[in-house]
């Protein structure tokens, strides 16, 4: 019997593999790089809804995009924004005109609750002194108190986030889905080792990816994932560490275009729900990815 | 030789640096162009063996070459070391590994106290900011160095509208009860001065003024009422070493033309 290869185009695994309501839906990334923007711009097409998106520990336009094309109940996040480009403006309008339901949260908080998701922990409890923020009183679901056996103390915790599905970008996968991230993995290992159902989009499909680089350097093991899309420059405005840097031009034109509801409609047409994704970085322009990889491509990770 | 004009984020920098000493670890997150330029050119000056983390991106020593803006950038690998992002956490909770935390917010309080949250009510904000990250690792931390580049009545401000990083708490009595490892707030740079606080009081305190800065100006500037000692010493300007090492680190200019 031959072995089955979980390849397949991103209309087809977004299809097959994301329900058309989603309970949890995790985005990997942070900041404006490893934004698997290639698969949110599917989902976005094929308007799958979203009850809670659970986001790394600082994201950007993965989030504000998804929050933008109004298919987002509500955001368990501990930062959304454009680190030096400013605010996230979605985001920022959701909350502030409470269209959207935020969990704040904050950096420990995703992590542990992923590690807990992940290993069938039933909480994580906190450091003692991160309960002095005021965080735990506008997210009580989620912050619980109780009693350290040890001390006797009373102790805060972290619920455990298990995503019903993640979209996580890697830089190179083999056909199974043993995958590799070339530079930083963020929070993206935890969201994939958590996740119910993981949907890989990656740069290159590398058939030998272990003979390459080395089977202790293939730290995602095909098993956790469903569905692997091959989609270059897929997370084009954002960087991929190792391939690209980010298009910092086309990232303050999709700010700008956030200021008014006529350009974010045109922003949308043009980039997400007027095109197919095949057709995305012809609209980009080759040329001004071939650039954009010379300047990113760091050479030293192989 | 070099040009000795230098720009207020470039005093910033080298008002950090002087406060970072030999064998130190210190950690921040994200726009953190002025710490990093800090942390690396200590180490190319005073403190040779400093260590730092670029928060995010986990690098542990980023070499600079050059400073770029974005903390998770894969420039910022050019390193010694990278960590996975939960393994920072774990750094970062465990409450004796940094000696210094980069921190700061859309308000910072008398007591040091900073919010990333929002302006106003949570429920009901003016405005609602990017979110809190990492900042309610402070009290754990040895001491925090606290920096903003706009000194005014908004920024500082008596009582945060939310507490999304821990500095005194409500002041001396309930800092002193939570026994936490860290020593809180240390150092707070302002484009128009240098603060930390009184030992008693626990008050953010006039520390030293920038050059062509005066006491009434950082008064009008802050929205509560600050220590001021009787007598309140001029920062030194940026002296050539520091100016050198900083161009070096930053050729471009990223912290120069920020303010």
């Amino acid at each position: 019997m031959e072995r089955t290869s979980k390849v397949m185009p991103v209309s087809q695994a977004i299809q097959r593999f994301m329900p058309d309501t989603c309970d949890t839906l995790a985005v990997g990334g942070m900041h404006m790089h490893n934004n698997p923007m290639a698969l949110i711009r599917e989902v976005i097409r094929q308007q799958k809804k979203v009850k809670r998106l659970v986001t790394s520990p600082s994201a950007c336009i993965n989030a504000d995009l998804m929050i933008g094309s109004g298919l987002v109940e509500e955001i368990l996040t501990a930062y959304v924004g454009f680190e030096h480009l400013g605010l996230a403006p979605n985001f920022r309008k959701a909350v502030e005109k409470k269209t959207i339901k935020l969990l704040e949260a904050d950096e420990p908080f995703l992590v542990y609750g992923l590690q807990a998701g992940a290993g069938g922990l039933p909480f994580i409890p906190y450091p003692k002194g991160l309960e002095l923020t005021d965080i735990p009183k506008v997210n009580p679901d989620l912050y619980r108190f109780t009693t350290d056996p040890y001390t006797g103390e009373e102790v805060m915790t972290a619920a455990p986030i298990k995503p019903s599905v993640a979209l996580i970008h890697c830089q190179e996968a083999d056909p199974y889905g043993n995958a590799i991230f070339k530079g930083s993995e963020f929070t993206d290992r935890q969201m994939i080792f958590a996740s119910d159902v993981v949907i890989l989009q990656v740069e290159t499909i590398v058939p030998n990816l272990a003979e390459k680089y080395g089977s202790t350097k293939v730290n995602v093991p095909g098993f956790l994932i469903s569905a692997v899309v091959e989609a270059p420059f897929g997370c084009h405005p954002t960087s991929s560490h190792g391939y690209y840097t980010f298009d910092e031009a086309h990232l303050k034109s999709y700010l700008k275009s956030c200021k008014n509801p006529e350009a974010y409609g045109e922003y949308f047409q043009q980039y997400v729900t007027g095109i197919s994704e095949k057709e995305y970085s012809g609209k980009i322009g080759l040329d001004k990815l071939n650039a954009m990889r010379q300047k990113g491509d760091v050479s030293f990770y192989d | 030789m070099i040009e000795n004009a230098y720009s207020i984020a470039e005093l910033m920098a080298c008002v950090m640096a002087r406060n970072l000493e030999d064998g130190e670890v210190a950690v921040m997150g994200a726009v953190s162009m002025i710490p990093m330029a800090a942390c690396r050119m200590s180490q190319l000056t005073h403190a040779p063996n400093l260590s730092y983390i670029s928060g995010g991106s986990g690098a542990v020593n980023p070499f600079l070459d050059p400073l770029v803006f974005s903390s998770c950038d894969e420039e910022n690998l050019r390193s010694e070391a990278a960590l996975a992002l939960p393994d920072v956490i774990l750094l970062e909770g465990h409450g004796k590994r940094f000696d210094v935390f980069f921190g700061g917010g859309l308000q910072i309080d008398q007591y040091g106290n900073c919010n990333l949250i929002c302006i106003g009510d949570w429920k009901n904000p003016s405005l609602r900011g990017p979110g809190t990250v990492g900042l309610p690792f402070l009290p754990r931390s040895g001491r925090v160095i606290i920096y903003t580049t706009s000194h005014n009545a908004r920024t500082l401000i008596e009582k945060v509208d939310f507490n999304s990083g821990p500095g005194f708490l409500d002041g001396p009595e309930s800092w002193a009860s939570k026994n936490l490892p860290g020593n809180g707030p240390a150092l707070v740079v302002t484009p128009l001065c240098a603060l930390d606080f009184d030992e008693e009081t626990k008050i953010m305190r006039l520390k030293s003024l920038h050059p062509g800065v005066t006491v009434d100006q950082v008064v009008e500037s802050t929205g509560f009422k600050l220590v001021i000692p009787n007598s309140v010493p001029t920062t030194p300007e940026p002296t050539q070493i520091e100016l050198e090492a900083l161009r070096r680190v930053d050729p471009s200019g990223i912290v120069r033309n920020l303010l």
